[in-house]
């Protein structure tokens, strides 16, 4: 449900059967204007607008002592959902490319789920679980707990989820879920088994095949889902909003620090911290086609044998 | 004895790999494993191999008498070579070679010095000491091949099992490749199991050919027994071009339409309807009838381009067609040519039914 | 021989079956099936009554419609100029191609709320392309022309990214030998190429639509939020959970959550049905 499997591209061979010339302008040209209509113009208002009032604006937009929270709090969640879901997506991919079992194409749609989920919901369900009128909060009001220990405990240390820090870990863990996973399956499945098999035949033993053999082949796919799931975690908008609670300096991240300082009329200040997460969005866009040659130029050994 | 199966059983759904397979391979022998696909010869390696397990328990698989059915593929010491080779890619020739050596546990694990001094003779082994450095994809298909072999030799297995070795690559390398892994099979004298479905291949560099139909084996013997003596209609079909003719049984000898062929060796009084199988090259050709041991036949095409010259015929009395392989001096003796007549003379000629086969 | 060496009665050759197929189970369960369950959880708290109110009250019925229809024309558009796009980037050559490549994904990797502002503003009354558009009498921003361009904005790459392997792909000899039978070009696209491209555009355009229908971040600054007038799906549950009606709010995901459901499904068939009809090929 996303740009994570893009096919290399590169058959570009010329055909006999072209189109005229002016077919070709015109398509060419109205390729360009939509694209520059749509993504060129806001990417370059981004930078226009950020440095409106000038560099000394720009910086001290971007190091006030609130938006340096939101940024410390922006690496603290991906810090915590990229590995996370890095391990997962290796898990998931072994199990999915490298055996047969049933219910397989059940489990690849529920890894895909949190993609065609709306973000607000991807909020909304953490706050029926660990919000007040949630499973829950209503778990550790309640007169005959399951477990006493664990509503004592929880009350004890007064463990906030929602409107706090782990909630927005959480929806984005949640939110950036399949993006490593759907990178690799595919990878892996074109892979096939053969290189592990020999391994093993050979004598290396599981972890010696993983690291060895699977993970070098997987290394430049793995990158990008990682970088994919990154940008996501730091971009993410509608499920922390959900769950954040707004408190400035504290519950907000880098997109929710942008959404005050651009309802305040903070314009200039607004397009500033944008700025950072449109140059890490340029990054990861340039990360991606280096990645696709790469992976191309690794798979073209198998595939021409 | 060196590798020994016994009462192999394996499904794939409700696919039946093998039904009951047992062999036996003796130390220092080359045999193949040949038959079409699906008729369980790769399954069949893979399970000697340690890739995949039987499904039943009486199963077993045994390496110089050491039952190893149930030891993991890591741990018997086989060497495996894929029909796609399955070299690590992101390795050159010389770390693919090395590999099975570097992963030993450090306290069997030969030195660096001692991995580079094994590489480097299997480099001198396989020719190809000065792409030691290059990756598998800067390699052609025989050279990856050869790579792959270097590679399962490098953790000196006690058998060498090659799945398709001359699969995938263009008749001209498959010819020369499997000349040579019969000379390198005759200079190490590893105990070697490789699996084709090309007969000519098996014929041409095995010691042993054990032909498979449907997960079982249908017949196991030298070359020449298989070839001079299959053990039935499918084998014999296997082995090579074959013509058939429909006719009747009868006692010492095969009658197709009006014409009786002796079959040497055979007594019994039967009348049943039958098959009779011959190959192309065991049909002569005449111009005028021989007695009672000919039948007439019509050419319909004839082909004089290669070694031998090939004919098409239609038998006059029953309208079978069939193909007949001859010298080129006969062809130039004969001058046959579409639409005459001439008179066959059948060799060889082999007969199956159910209960009845010579 | 040691025992270590000895595999188990159920045998594969490679390790970590159960291992990994079990984290993956136990943390997709704790990520998202158990929390998505609280959504099935929570509206049980509602009667059938109380839940058939909530999801046909009027400003529902308004945002139904809107987001609906805003979503549909977005991937509309998409699919027409993400073809041209597509066309134009597989079969010609031209100066910053790959460039424009690589930046058809700017989308996918741009944080929605960044999209939200920048559009917002360049649409705005002092805008780069706003304050030439409002002279002549076009207002974009607060409006549901805005909503449309920014979910246009978020749905172009899909369009892009499913149909151009399928044009790489494409045969030249089935051009060629509709070439050589005298058909036009117009007619080699319409009759040849067009139906191949169809069930991926298809895809795409369904895509583009999901992603639309459940998209709040860049919308959320470019429309002006007003129920009945420009309030889409995912702002009407925003602004009921702000209000907490987490009720109310629950039981229009749960709407929400079947529309995208049956979204999957439908593009999981299309895809299903594209991937055998490329085999046939």
């Amino acid at each position: 449900m996303s740009a994570i499997h893009l096919p290399s591209r590169q058959g570009n061979s010329r055909h006999s059967t072209t189109e005229p010339a002016w077919v070709r302008r015109s398509l060419i040209a109205i390729a360009l204007l939509f694209i520059g209509a749509f993504l060129v113009v806001p990417l370059a208002s981004v930078f226009a607008q950020a440095f409106a009032k000038g560099a000394g604006y720009y910086w001290q937009a971007i190091t006030e002592p609130l938006a340096v929270a939101s940024i410390k709090l922006t690496l603290l969640t991906a810090a915590v959902a990229v590995p996370l879901n890095c391990v997962f997506g290796v898990a998931a991919a072994w199990a999915i490319a490298k055996f047969e079992f049933r219910g397989k194409s059940l489990l690849l749609t529920a890894i895909d789920l949190p993609f065609s989920i709306s973000p607000v919901i991807s909020g909304l369900i953490y706050v029926l679980v660990f919000g007040g009128q949630g499973w829950l909060g209503l778990y550790r009001d309640a007169d005959h707990p399951w477990f006493p220990w664990f509503q004592t405990w929880l009350n004890d240390h007064d463990i906030k989820i929602i409107y706090a820090v782990p909630g927005i870990i959480l929806a984005t863990i949640f939110v950036t879920f399949p993006f490593v996973a759907r990178e690799l399956i595919p990878l892996m499945q074109a892979q096939g088994r053969s290189e592990e098999e020999a391994a093993r035949v050979l004598g290396a033993s599981g972890w010696q095949t993983f690291w060895r053999v699977t993970l070098p082949n997987i290394k430049w796919g793995l990158l990008y889902g990682i970088i994919l799931c990154n940008a996501r975690a730091m971009g993410e908008f509608g499920a922390v909003s959900v769950v954040s609670g707004h408190i400035r300096g504290e519950t907000n991240t880098i997109p929710l620090h942008v959404e005050v300082l651009y309802d305040g009329y903070d314009f200039a200040g607004a397009f500033a911290v944008a700025s950072v997460l449109t140059f890490l969005a340029l990054v990861t866009l340039a990360v991606k086609t280096w990645v696709e040659h790469k992976n191309a130029a690794l798979n073209a050994a198998t595939e021409n044998s | 004895m060196s590798v020994e199966v016994r009462n192999l059983i394996k499904k794939f759904g409700n696919f039946t790999a093998l039904d009951n397979v047992s062999l036996k391979v003796e130390s220092g022998e080359l045999v193949a494993l040949l038959g079409p696909s699906g008729s369980g010869k790769t399954t069949l390696l893979r399970i000697i191999a340690g890739l995949e397990f039987p499904d039943n328990p009486e199963a077993t698989v045994a390496y110089y008498g050491e039952d190893v059915t149930r030891v993991s593929a890591s741990h018997r010491k086989a060497g495996f070579a894929f029909q796609h080779y399955a070299l690590f890619r992101h390795m050159s020739v010389f770390e693919n070679i090395a590999f099975g050596l570097r992963v030993r546990p450090a306290a069997t694990r030969p030195s660096d010095a001692e991995i580079r001094q094994r590489v480097d003779k299997l480099l001198k082994l396989i020719q190809l000491e000065p792409l030691a450095k290059r990756f598998p994809s800067q390699l052609s298909g025989g050279q990856r091949q050869r790579v792959a072999l270097a590679r399962a030799l490098a953790v000196e297995p006690k058998v060498l099992l090659l799945d398709e070795p001359f699969g995938a690559l263009d008749a001209k390398v498959r010819k020369e490749l499997r000349r040579w892994l019969r000379q390198l099979h005759d200079e190490i004298h590893i105990t070697t199991l490789f699996v084709t479905h090309d007969q000519e291949e098996a014929l041409e560099v095995a010691d042993r050919v054990a032909i498979l139909r449907d997960g079982r084996i249908e017949q196991i013997g030298t070359p020449e027994e298989i070839y001079d003596h299959p053990a039935s209609p499918f084998v014999y079909d296997f082995l090579g071009n074959v013509n058939l003719f429909s006719g009747r049984v009868k006692d010492g000898g095969v009658v197709i339409g009006e014409t009786e062929f002796e079959l040497p060796g055979k007594t019994g009084e039967v009348n049943a309807a039958a098959v009779a199988f011959v190959r192309p090259h065991d049909i002569r050709i005449t111009r005028e009838p021989s007695g009672t041991k000919t039948f007439p036949a019509r050419v319909i095409r004839s082909n004089a381009a290669g070694p031998v010259a090939n004919l098409e015929l239609a038998r006059l009395d029953g309208g079978d067609s069939f193909t007949v392989q001859l010298s080129k001096e006969l062809f130039q003796e004969l001058q046959p040519k579409a639409g005459e007549q001439v008179y066959v003379e059948l060799k060889n000629v082999r007969v199956f039914s159910d209960d009845y086969s010579i | 021989m040691p025992a270590k060496n000895i595999v188990g009665k159920k045998t594969r050759v490679l390790p970590g079956f159960h291992l990994t197929l079990g984290y993956t189970l136990l943390y997709l369960s704790l990520i998202v099936l158990i929390p998505l369950s609280a959504v099935v959880w929570k509206t049980t708290s509602l009667t059938w009554h109380e839940f058939w109110q909530v999801v046909t009250m009027p400003q529902a019925l308004a945002a139904y419609r809107l987001s609906f229809g805003v979503s549909f024309l977005a991937a509309l558009v998409n699919g027409i100029f993400g073809l041209i796009v597509a066309w134009v980037l597989v079969r010609y050559n031209f100066f910053g191609k790959r460039i424009v490549d690589a930046l058809v994904d700017l989308p996918f990797a741009l944080p929605t709320a960044v999209a939200g502002i920048t559009l917002a503003y360049i649409y705005g009354p002092h805008g780069w392309i706003g304050g030439v558009l409002e002279p002549m009498g076009i207002k974009v921003a607060n409006t549901r022309l805005g909503i449309f361009v920014a979910l246009t904005f978020i749905g172009l790459p899909f369009i892009v990214r499913t149909v151009q392997p399928v044009i790489e792909d494409l045969d030249p000899e089935l051009e060629e030998a509709a070439a050589s039978m005298g058909a036009t070009r117009w007619q080699t696209f319409w009759r040849v190429i067009f139906p191949v491209l169809s069930p991926a555009l298809l895809t795409g355009f369904s895509l583009s639509f999901a992603r639309a229908l459940g998209e709040y971040g860049s919308v959320v600054f470019i429309s002006s939020n007003i129920p009945m007038k420009t309030q889409i799906l995912p702002l009407l549950i925003m602004s009921e959970l702000d209000g907490f009606q987490i009720g109310k709010a629950t039981a229009l995901a749960v709407v929400m959550l079947v529309i995208s459901f049956v979204l999957l499904l439908t593009i999981n068939i299309l895809q299903w049905w594209t991937s055998r009809h490329q085999q046939h090929n």
